[in-house]
C-alpha cells in the first residue's frame, strides 16, 4: 500500500531534519500516551470491583424501605406519614472533595451521617408506627448508599470519557501520523538520494565532454 | 466544600428521602415539571440529586445536555417503589462495553 505523504513539504536537507524531530516527539509522545491509556485503564477496573454489586445493594435496601413505608402508610394513612416525613430535621451535610487520577479530576464524597436515635428525627412517637421508625432507618441507610454508588458511577463515567479521548489520541498518533511522517522522511530521502545520483552523472558526462574535446 | 442533596421524584420516593433526612424536594409529575425541577436545583447549585429511574428515563436527552462531562452536579438514579424498572439496556455496561471494547461479565 501507497503511504500517504505530507502536502507541502520541500525534498531539502533542513525539511528531513525538521520532519527528523517531529517523528522523535511524535514517538515519545505516542509512548507517553499509550503508558496513560494503560494507567488509566488500570484504575478503571479497580474502580469497576468496588462499583460491583453496589447497585444491587442499593436496590435491595430501598426496596426494603419502600416496603416499610407501604405499611407506615397502609397503618397511619398516607396523610399523617407525610406529616411525620415533613418534621423530620434536615440530616444530611455531604462534604466534596476531588481527587485527580492521571489528571482526571473526580468527586470524593464524605458524607456525615450520625447514627440517629428516635428522638432526633423530630416527629411524635404517639401517633405513629414502628414501621415508620423502620423505614426511617432503612432510607437512611440506602441514601448512604446512593451517594457511595453516586460517587463511583460519575468516576467511572469520567474515566471512561478520558480513556476514549486518550486511546483516540493514541491512535491517530500511532497509525496516521507517525506513518505519515515516516513515509514523507523516506520520500525525502530517495529524492536527495536521487539528486545525487543525477548530479554524479553530469559530473561524468561533463568530465568526458571535457575530455573528448581535448 | 460543604453541599447538600436534593430529590426529585414521586410523592412516596420523596416522602421516604425527607423520613431519610433530605430536605430539599421536587415531587414531578410531567416531564415538565421534571426539567424545571432539574434547572431550579441546579440554580440552586446542589450538587447531589437524586432522580427515579423512571423520571430520568424520561428526561434523558435533557439531562444530558444539561450535565454533559461536568463534575457536578452528579445526577444519581435510582428505582421508585414498584422497584427496578428492568431496563433492557445498562447505561454502565454499554458505557464499559464503548471504553474497553470487550464485555465484562459482572
Amino acid at each position: 500500500m501507497a503511504q500517504e505523504t505530507m502536502e507541502g513539504i520541500n525534498p531539502t536537507r533542513m525539511e528531513l531534519l525538521k520532519l527528523k524531530d517531529r517523528e522523535k516527539l511524535a514517538v515519545k509522545g505516542h509512548s507517553l500516551l499509550k503508558e496513560k491509556r494503560d494507567a488509566l485503564i488500570k484504575e478503571f477496573f479497580d474502580i469497576l470491583d468496588k462499583v460491583k454489586g453496589s447497585r444491587e445493594k442499593v436496590e435491595e435496601t430501598l426496596k426494603s424501605a419502600f416496603e416499610d413505608l407501604t405499611a407506615a402508610q397502609v397503618i397511619m394513612g398516607d396523610l399523617a406519614v407525610q406529616k411525620s416525613a415533613l418534621s423530620v430535621k434536615e440530616s444530611v451535610e455531604v462534604d466534596i472533595n476531588s481527587r485527580s487520577i492521571m489528571g482526571v479530576v473526580v468527586p470524593v464524597m464524605d458524607s456525615k451521617m450520625d447514627e440517629k436515635t428516635l428522638i432526633d428525627r423530630g416527629y411524635s412517637f404517639a401517633d405513629t408506627s414502628v414501621r415508620l421508625d423502620e423505614a426511617a432507618k432503612k432510607f437512611e441507610d440506602a441514601l448512604a448508599l446512593i451517594i457511595e454508588l453516586g460517587e463511583i458511577e460519575k468516576t467511572i463515567y469520567l474515566l471512561t470519557a478520558e480513556i476514549e479521548s486518550t486511546k483516540r489520541r493514541v491512535n491517530a498518533l500511532e497509525h496516521i501520523m507517525i506513518p505519515k511522517i515516516k513515509s514523507t522522511v523516506k520520500s525525502i530521502e530517495m529524492r536527495l538520494q536521487e539528486m545525487e545520483r543525477e548530479n554524479f552523472v553530469r559530473l561524468k558526462m561533463i568530465k568526458s565532454t571535457i575530455e573528448t574535446d581535448e | 466544600m460543604k453541599s447538600s442533596v436534593a430529590v426529585i421524584g414521586d410523592i412516596d420516593t420523596v416522602t421516604g428521602f425527607q423520613l431519610a433526612g433530605v430536605k430539599i424536594n421536587k415531587v414531578v409529575k410531567t416531564n415538565e415539571d421534571a426539567e424545571n425541577a432539574l434547572d431550579e436545583l441546579m440554580n440552586e447549585e446542589i450538587s447531589i440529586i437524586i432522580i427515579t429511574e423512571k423520571i430520568a428515563d424520561n428526561i434523558r436527552e435533557y439531562i444530558d445536555k444539561k450535565i454533559g462531562s461536568n463534575v457536578l452536579p452528579m445526577i444519581i438514579e435510582i428505582p421508585d417503589k414498584p422497584g427496578p424498572s428492568g431496563r433492557d439496556s445498562d447505561p454502565m455496561g454499554e458505557l464499559i462495553k464503548k471504553v474497553i471494547g470487550v464485555e465484562m461479565v459482572k
